[in-house]
């Protein structure tokens, strides 16, 4: 072997020193590196670890805390855990005995809850499941469920949860309630037609009255004197007043049915001009409205008894020289809003209430029955309104009420 | 350019033309490093290149031939530094083919900063493969070294036609044919 130039020699172990200094500071920095990492790994593992815990610990809070009953099983249904108002409702424990919610279910909703699970395993979750279920110490209870599964990191299906709630008494008091709402009607609708028959009765002996009466009247006319016609007089007025009542009763009662009540469009610059054309109006007041009226949606015949009776109300207790009834309106999103005023003798404030309710008449009028305003009020209310007043005695009288657009 | 394609070179070097030569080489180059390098490191290409330049002038060989020379060597350095990635293939041709798809994708999770040429393959049956080598570095004889000990590892041999798509040897046509 021929020997080599140690100048050659040297040149290349200062070559292999300095490739290996490079190599060391290489690997320095790469040792550097992992060490960050690492300790940026050991940070990220920490905060992972202490947010697992506290989730976990939220969920036990969850858990222990739910007043609804909370079911947790695996996907062949067995049982896993149960929080305590589970144990309370299903009265098993666990821990002690293994428990499939195959057993807890009612065999005749069985088929409801074999395809109420499939689509828990299709979909990922349930809602609104409600079927009975047996318990061990309370019988067989009724209950609402939501379920959804639970999935491991892989996004495989491991288990489900459900939220149960027992729904028995308030299944109860539903099927109570319905039952009590169906009673209700019931009753509501033999008054109704109890009132009608009672009146149709009332009012056939009292034209035989009022025939018998006028007979005497006739035949008696130059017999009677002063003192007899004039309380024969009388006892046509107190008839014709009785007419009017039994009128009324009838009226008031077949309002009761809301079904009845049309939805057609009502121009009630019309029912105005026909409520000034019919009703008895003395030639010192006037009636009109102070602006365009609208055209709403309702029953013509019951939104002109509405009209009408608060109207001609006005216009009989009208004892200015000169009278004057106005109609006004105003309108928000849901409602107009009618105003009816008047110059008439005004009401006390203590009456407002009074005045409303069935067979109430303030004065002394003849024509007034004291059903009119309960009516009235009976009508607004069909149409989910309200009806108020503003009255200063001796001034007049605006009643206000609203209509459901 | 990686070290070790450094320090695997100035070894051949020195195995085949001695110390001397090595040291002659690096002198005449007067590169930025020194001429001292590692494994590990990451240098310049124009290193390499001046190096091969001087070499080649030195010893009277053709650059390509130096490459081939010098990629025939350097598989036995990725054989027995990876023998897993290789194993990993029944045959030749299918690891040819996957240099683009797998192996390429392996060193860059070692070396992301790694600058690699690319492989695309043109036609592939059982026993032939067209691909085209495309490098800023025009290192394909390199790549012919390392296919003829591909086939040569696996018992095998094979024509290998190079075809210059582009003059200066960035983009080359590989049309391999097993025997």
């Amino acid at each position: 072997m021929t020997s080599i130039n140690p100048e050659i020699l040297q040149r290349a172990l200062l070559r292999e020193k300095a490739a290996r200094k490079q190599a060391e500071k290489i690997l320095e920095d790469k040792s550097k590196e992992l060490y960050l990492i690492t300790e940026q790994l050991r940070k990220a593992n920490k905060k992972l670890q202490s947010g697992l815990t506290e989730k976990t610990t939220e969920l036990q809070g969850v858990f222990d805390n739910l007043v609804d009953a909370y079911v947790l099983m695996n996907l062949k249904g067995e049982i896993i855990n149960l929080n305590g108002a589970a144990k309370e409702l299903f009265g098993y424990d666990v821990s002690e005995e293994k428990i499939n919610v195959i057993q807890l279910i009612y065999k005749d909703d069985f088929e409801y809850a074999i395809n109420s699970f499939k689509l828990l395993i299709s979909k990922g979750f349930f809602s609104d499941y409600i079927a009975r279920v047996n318990t061990k110490n309370k019988g067989i209870r009724w209950v609402h469920i939501n379920a959804s599964i639970i999935k491991n990191s892989n996004q495989k299906p491991i288990g489900a949860q459900g939220i149960v709630k027992d729904i028995t008494n308030q299944r109860a008091i539903e099927t109570q309630n319905k039952k009590l709402l169906h009673d209700l009607e019931k009753s509501n609708e033999e008054l109704g037609e109890y009132a009608h028959i009672v009146s149709h009765d009332l009012k056939s002996p009292l034209r035989s009255i009022n025939a018998l009466v006028n007979w005497l009247r006739e035949d008696y006319e130059n017999i009677l004197d002063d003192s007899g016609l004039k309380n024969i007089s009388l006892i046509e007025q107190t008839l014709e007043k009785m007419e009017h009542l039994i009128n009324g009763i009838l009226n008031y009662s077949s309002i009761n049915n809301n079904t009845d009540l049309k939805n057609t469009a009502v121009d009630i610059n019309s029912v105005l001009q026909d409520i000034i054309s019919t009703i008895y109006i003395p030639s010192h007041t006037t009636v009109t409205a102070l602006q365009q009226l609208p055209t709403i949606k309702g029953d013509k015949t019951r939104i002109q008894q509405l009209f009408q009776n608060i109207i001609s109300n006005a216009v009989n207790y009208i004892d200015k020289e000169v009278g004057t009834v106005s109609v006004s309106f105003e309108e928000n999103q849901s409602h107009y809003i009618f105003q009816i005023k008047d110059n008439g003798i005004g009401i006390e404030k203590e009456h407002f209430d009074k005045i409303f309710k069935i067979f109430q008449s303030l004065g002394n009028n003849k024509n007034s029955t004291g059903i009119g305003l309960s009516i009235v009020k009976k009508i607004v209310e069909a149409y989910e309104g309200e009806i108020w007043l503003k009255s200063e005695p001796k001034v007049g009288t605006s009643f206000f009420f609203s209509l459901k657009k | 350019m990686k070290g070790i394609v450094f320090t695997e070179f100035l070894e051949l070097v020195e195995a085949k033309f001695g110390l001397e030569v090595v040291d002659k080489i690096i002198t005449a180059a007067n590169l930025p490093s020194g001429g001292a390098y590692t494994a590990i490191g990451t240098y310049d290409f124009a290193e390499m290149l001046s190096l091969l330049t001087h070499l080649s002038s030195y010893t009277n060989i053709a650059i390509n031939d130096l490459l081939l020379v010098y990629g025939e060597h350097f598989f036995s350095v990725l054989a027995s530094s990876y023998p897993q990635l290789i194993d990993k293939y029944e045959d030749p041709i299918a690891l040819l083919s996957s240099i683009e798809n797998h192996i390429h994708v392996e060193v860059r999770k070692i070396y992301p900063d790694a600058e690699l040429p690319t492989f695309e393959i043109v036609e592939k049956a059982e026993d032939s493969l067209t691909m085209i080598y495309k490098s800023s570095r025009a290192m394909s004889s390199f790549g012919l070294g390392l296919m003829n000990k591909t086939f040569a590892h696996y018992n095998t041999n094979a024509e290998i036609l190079l075809e210059h798509i582009k003059e200066d040897g960035t983009e080359v046509k590989f049309s391999i044919t097993k025997n």
